[in-house]
């Protein structure tokens, strides 16, 4: 739903119904206006297409209509106005066949009627077709008119849920307030007796940072040809525990003490990392010597 | 100053449309002229059936001068002719015979006001499309001033309302919307004319607690006042709440005010409370949240008026051009044209109190500078000084002649609907084309 800023005394409603149709527009991807939705509905297709115009006993009828009112077809020849079973008669007709052409040319009747019962015979071998794709067209209209109804009543839903869900960022967003200073800080070391330990603490942090930053930006490293790398990462993120002892383990586990994920990395603790950064700590880079760089 | 009201009924009990407007209006110049009012024995509009008492009454205060109308109604007679008129190429014959199958047919009552106009200074006429205002018009122009409460409908686009427009003396518009409307319909651009409206008997004090505890209202509401029906847009405003209400399930609930004649939806959010007396329509309406306005036509919405007294916000049909130009002008509702503009706007309504408080305090500014009684009676002194300067200037404008017999009967009128399908339609805002209208209005 659209959220309006009341800024000054000057309202201008215009403005905000363009904010509302703007909203409407992004929500519905497309927005018709009132002409183009009368055209629409003008559409003589839309009413056969829609499932609630089509009737149940369709086919039904389709069918019987079909049955009852089509007349038996039959061959039509050349000689088909001449036939008779009786020979005399036959015969003589085909004598004075030429005698009535004198009076009328029955040969364009003839053809004519030759192609008409053609285009019967080709017009039934069609209508079993026709009777399937009807009988599709409804099936699949009334399954889209089910699915289309069940679509509204999920996009009902979903946009109530998103209503519910806005109004509730907007209640927290309103509740919590912004405090740059309240970062957690880093837990102190486990270690003590150390002087270089919390500076210490933090260059592991970072290095743990860097290497899953590479870890991330080349991931074939971990698996691929340049396993090498991986090896040496996961070694770093463990190898840290034993070499710099509880430094180490400050590096590894001190922002939250997530175990490590398969191959060393810790992924959970970069999350963190990048938070901080997000903050507005000033990211830094390492360059591969070990040297912070700004980027 | 002496002043005749000449309206198709009127009476006390008729509350609402252009009767009520003609009351407030005679009520109001009666502090300032001697008004009488000039009307039919009609008490109901759909059968004009003779039901008050002929001669003259007197309703708080002002006298009234009542004449029988001669037939009643018929309304296939009428759906007949209305469908000649509005749908098929026609006559000036056949738009008169439509005249006067509208009614109230009351030639009496015409009389009078032309033997009555010599001692008149002036005659306002109310709503131009029954038979009271267009022969009052044609018979007595040097005296008409024409109040026309015009509606967007197929009406507007007969021909013989055309001559009228323009052969009165002035013209009292409800909206700014109306005199465009009318103007492009009869190019009647020469005749004086002022947007004047109306304005509200507003209470000096509202409860909206009381409305609370009678009804038993709890929760926060939007409210409808008017006569639930379908051509008020009621159906498409169940609609659209319904499914807000399937969508917000804590959002407002909707009462409505007024006679129903259509069923309304049982729903636990819509409560209807029937037609109320004037002191709780008015603390329903303080007590409500904002008021919907689901109309298509309106030539001016006094509902919507008295929200904005109150300082409640209105949510309007946009497709109503004068509900939408008064939003605007405003500053003080919203528009919605279908049901994703309806929630979106009663959801800002409803949930944005700054834009909320604004508006209503716009609408509480809108009314005070333009619709309180000192302004609406301005207006009208005004006009009657204008017209009585351009009396003693001697400047008249003839009535149009409606042509022979033959002339009347030739069928060589366009259909009315045609008519006001060319007519533009949009609500008259500052900065567009028409902020020239607003000027000279104000």
């Amino acid at each position: 739903m659209t959220d309006f800023s009341i800024r000054s005394d000057n309202v201008d409603v215009e403005q905000i119904m363009r904010q509302i149709r703007a909203r409407i527009r992004e929500k519905r991807g497309v927005d018709y206006t009132e002409e183009e939705i009368r055209e629409l509905a003008n559409v003589k297709l839309e009413k056969f297409l829609d499932p609630r115009g089509v009737r149940s006993d369709l086919l039904e009828q389709f069918r019987r209509k079909r049955e009852a009112s089509l007349p038996p077809n039959f061959k039509f020849e050349d000689t088909t106005l001449f036939e008779t079973h009786r020979g005399l008669l036959a015969f003589i007709r085909r004598l004075l066949r030429p005698v009535l052409k004198l009076f009328f040319n029955p040969n364009p009747l003839i053809d004519a009627l030759h192609i008409q019962s053609k285009l019967n015979a080709q017009q039934a071998a069609l209508e079993p077709l026709y009777y399937e794709v009807i009988h599709n067209l409804v099936l699949e209209t009334t399954r889209l008119g089910i699915d289309v109804k069940n679509l509204k009543m999920r996009v009902e839903s979903m946009s109530s849920r998103l209503d519910f869900d806005e109004r509730r960022a907007r209640a927290l967003e309103g509740v919590v307030q912004y405090r740059p200073g309240a970062v957690p800080p880093l837990q102190p070391p486990s270690g003590g007796g150390d002087s270089r330990a919390p500076e210490s603490a933090e260059q592991s942090e970072r290095r743990n940072r860097r290497r899953r930053r590479r870890g991330r930006r080349r991931p074939e490293e971990r698996t691929g040809g340049r396993s090498g790398q991986g090896a040496q990462g996961a070694q770093g993120a463990l190898g840290a525990q034993g070499a710099q002892g509880a430094l180490g383990a400050q590096g590894a586990l001190g922002a939250g003490g997530t175990p490590m994920s398969e191959g060393g990395e810790a992924e959970p603790i970069g999350e963190q990392s990048d938070d901080r950064d997000d903050r507005g700590l000033t990211p830094v880079h390492r360059d591969t010597d070990g040297e912070p760089s700004e980027s | 100053m002496k002043l005749a009201v000449a309206v198709q009924r009127y009476g006390a009990d008729i509350n609402g449309g252009a009767e009520l407007h003609a009351r407030y209006i005679a009520e109001r110049l009666a502090r300032h002229a001697e008004v009488e009012v000039v009307t039919t024995c009609a008490r109901d509009y759909v059968t004009w059936r003779n039901e008050r008492p002929e001669g003259v009454d007197q309703v708080n205060g002002i006298p009234v001068r009542r004449f029988p109308v001669t037939h009643e109604r018929d309304p296939n007679h009428f759906g007949r002719q209305s469908r000649r008129v509005f749908d098929q190429p026609h006559s000036i014959a056949d738009e008169i015979a439509w005249l006067e199958s509208e009614g109230p047919a009351s030639p009496a009552m015409i009389d009078y006001l032309e033997r009555s106009a010599s001692k008149l200074d002036f005659i306002l006429l109310f709503s131009y499309r029954y038979y009271h205002a267009w022969h009052g018009a044609r018979r007595v122009p040097a005296k008409a001033l024409l109040v026309p409460t015009a509606e967007r409908d197929p009406a507007i686009g007969l021909g013989i309302f055309g001559a009228t427009f323009r052969s009165v003396r002035a013209v009292m518009y409800n909206s700014h919307e109306e005199r465009a409307m009318i103007q492009a319909a009869t190019r009647n651009e020469e005749v004086p004319g002022v947007v004047v409206g109306i304005g509200s008997e507003i209470p000096a004090r509202t409860d909206g607690e009381r409305f609370r505890r009678k009804h038993n209202v709890r929760k926060p509401f939007a409210i409808y006042v008017g006569r639930i029906d379908e051509n008020k847009g009621c159906k498409e405003l169940f609609d659209f709440f319904l499914r807000y209400a399937n969508t917000f399930p804590r959002g407002l609930d909707l009462v409505l005010i007024g006679s129903a004649i259509m069923p309304i939806p049982q729903h636990p959010r819509i409560h209807h409370l029937g037609f109320l007396p004037d002191e709780d329509k008015f603390d329903a309406i303080a007590a409500s949240d904002l008021l919907i306005m689901p109309s298509y036509f309106e030539s001016l919405s006094m509902v919507a008026l008295e929200a904005w007294a109150l300082g409640r916000p209105v949510l309007a049909n946009g497709r109503c051009d004068v509900l939408k130009g008064q939003c605007i002008r405003s500053a003080a509702g919203l528009y919605y044209e279908r049901y994703e503009e309806f929630a979106e706007t009663l959801y800002a309504l409803e949930s944005n109190g700054p834009l909320h408080a604004r508006l209503g305090r716009n609408g509480r500014d809108y009314f005070t500078q333009h619709y309180t009684w000192p302004v609406i009676e301005r207006k009208y002194l005004d006009m009657f000084d204008q017209l009585k300067r351009e009396d003693a200037s001697g400047a008249r404008r003839p009535v149009e002649s409606l042509g022979g017999w033959l002339a009347r009967r030739q069928r060589n009128q366009r259909p009315a609907a045609e008519v006001l399908t060319k007519i533009p339609s949009n609500a008259v805002v500052p900065g567009s084309g028409a902020a020239e209208n607003l000027s000279r209005s104000a």
